[in-house]
């Protein structure tokens, strides 16, 4: 027996597993919270906390708290902010992934796409994720990262018109979907 | 006829009784005009049977004409079961235009790579070039099956239910007969009566699942989506894209900040 003969196995391993990752039910998707709109998906919701967060993570802070806080007030604070920061960095990754559900959306509706977006995308979400989970790791670890915060503010924020237009478009897609679906579906509970 | 053991003629006669029910399922719920290359699949795999069944009556279990005939009568099958799983790729994807022009020139890459590959590292002999072929097409249908999945999910295309047992039944019919083929390719002459039980077990397992599948008629045309304006999509995306790279980048940054400080 080759390696010839291993590499058919461990071909249709790969296979089993990549298919039991993509044929399961998709799990359904959470309710949108009441609030949602264009505002939240122009990731505006997490980034507004960005002041609150750096003023966390400022070192002043840490400086004013060694000098004048017992030892054990210091470290549930420690404690405290790194519970904020993580869940700031959740925030984050939920700005990214409705940047990609967005991107997705339009991906499906338009009639020509270009593989290059298409592939460019799918290697900056695997980077975005590998990245996330390691800092996440790390704050968990008890690192408390700082001032590189800063600058993920502008990203996020504000798309432009054309996003904006686009978006519309799709709502308004989206209506006329909806309302064709329940008409197909009352005209099928009619036959029954 | 003699030479077939008593258990693999009742595996073989239950393998015609499930293949004509199918098809009696397919036409009475008129789910053949849904999936017409599966239909013929199933059509050839039960004309096979009989077509199989005269030539070892005639020539023998173990003659080269049987074997002959075995094959070739395989490989217009296996052709054909490919074309049903593009049928049904196109089913998934064809209503949503740019990506199934996308998924289309992806499915073709990979079928063609891998059906390259299992010829190109497979034994040379003459002898094993049907086994060879028939395992690289078997592979092929497997990666394209996948990867119509991976399309679905990533896009969140939704898949109907039936749709997605046949491709189950599909996928699952390939991955065994590659496997069966590289054993057999091995263990030639001590394999061939035990692969010859396996494969007709896994087409029994699959055709129950495709039965199962279709006993329900299921609609014949799919709900198109309207497409957005041309151009939104030439506008929009590289702009998210920027975005999603930048966010990226200063995620870099942050970790090789955290890094330079520990």
């Amino acid at each position: 027996m080759s390696w010839l003969f291993f590499s058919f196995f461990g071909l249709i391993g790969l296979l089993l597993i990549l298919f039991l990752y993509s044929a399961r039910n998709p799990r359904p998707s959470a309710p949108a919270p009441a609030h949602a709109g264009v505002a939240d998906e122009s990731g505006r919701r997490h980034v507004t906390y960005l002041p609150q967060i750096l003023q966390a993570f400022a070192e002043t802070d840490y400086d004013f708290l060694s000098k004048n806080a017992p030892r054990k007030v210091q470290q549930r604070v420690r404690q405290e902010r790194r519970h904020v920061a993580l869940v700031y960095l959740a925030g984050l990754r939920e700005d990214f992934e409705n940047l990609l559900r967005m991107a997705r959306a339009i991906a499906l509706l338009s009639p020509e796409l270009a593989a290059v977006h298409e592939f460019e995308r799918l290697r900056l979400t695997a980077a975005f994720l590998w990245r996330y989970q390691m800092i996440r790791w790390k704050l968990l670890a008890g690192v408390a990262p700082a001032p590189q915060l800063a600058g993920l503010s502008d990203l996020v924020s504000g798309l432009s018109v054309r996003i904006e237009g686009a978006l519309k478009e799709l709502g308004e897609r989206a209506a006329v979907a909806a309302e064709l679906a329940s008409s197909v579906n009352r005209r099928r509970l009619d036959v029954v | 006829m003699n030479e077939i053991a008593a258990f693999e003629r009742i595996l073989w006669g239950l393998t015609v009784f499930l293949d004509g029910g199918l098809l009696v399922l397919l036409l009475y719920r008129k789910n053949h005009r849904v999936f017409p290359l599966f239909f013929v699949y199933i059509l050839f795999n039960f004309l096979q049977c009989f077509i199989l069944f005269e030539s070892y009556r005639i020539w023998g279990f173990y003659s080269p004409v049987s074997k002959r005939i075995g094959w070739e009568t395989q490989g217009v099958v296996i052709a054909v079961r490919a074309l049903a799983v593009a049928q049904i790729c196109q089913r998934v994807l064809a209503n949503f235009r740019g990506v199934w022009a996308l998924a289309k020139r992806l499915l073709f890459v990979t079928a063609a790579v891998l059906l390259l590959y299992s010829w190109a590292i497979a034994r040379g002999s003459w002898q094993f070039a049907v086994l060879n072929a028939d395992r690289g097409l078997e592979l092929s249908i497997a990666s394209v099956i996948v990867i119509l999945f991976l399309f679905t999910r990533y896009y969140g295309i939704a898949v109907e239910p039936a749709v997605r047992a046949l491709a189950i039944g599909l996928f699952l019919l390939s991955c065994f007969f590659v496997l069966n083929d590289t054993v057999l390719e091995v263990w030639m002459y001590h394999y061939s009566t035990v692969w010859n039980l396996l494969g007709t077990l896994a087409f029994i397992s699959s055709m129950l699942l495709w039965s199962w599948a279709l006993r329900e008629r299921q609609p014949e045309t799919m709900f198109a989506p309207e497409m957005l304006s041309d151009g939104i999509y030439q506008a929009v995306t590289p702009e998210i894209n920027d975005r999603l790279r930048a966010l990226n980048d200063h995620l870099g940054q942050f970790w090789r900040a955290e890094r330079r400080r520990s």
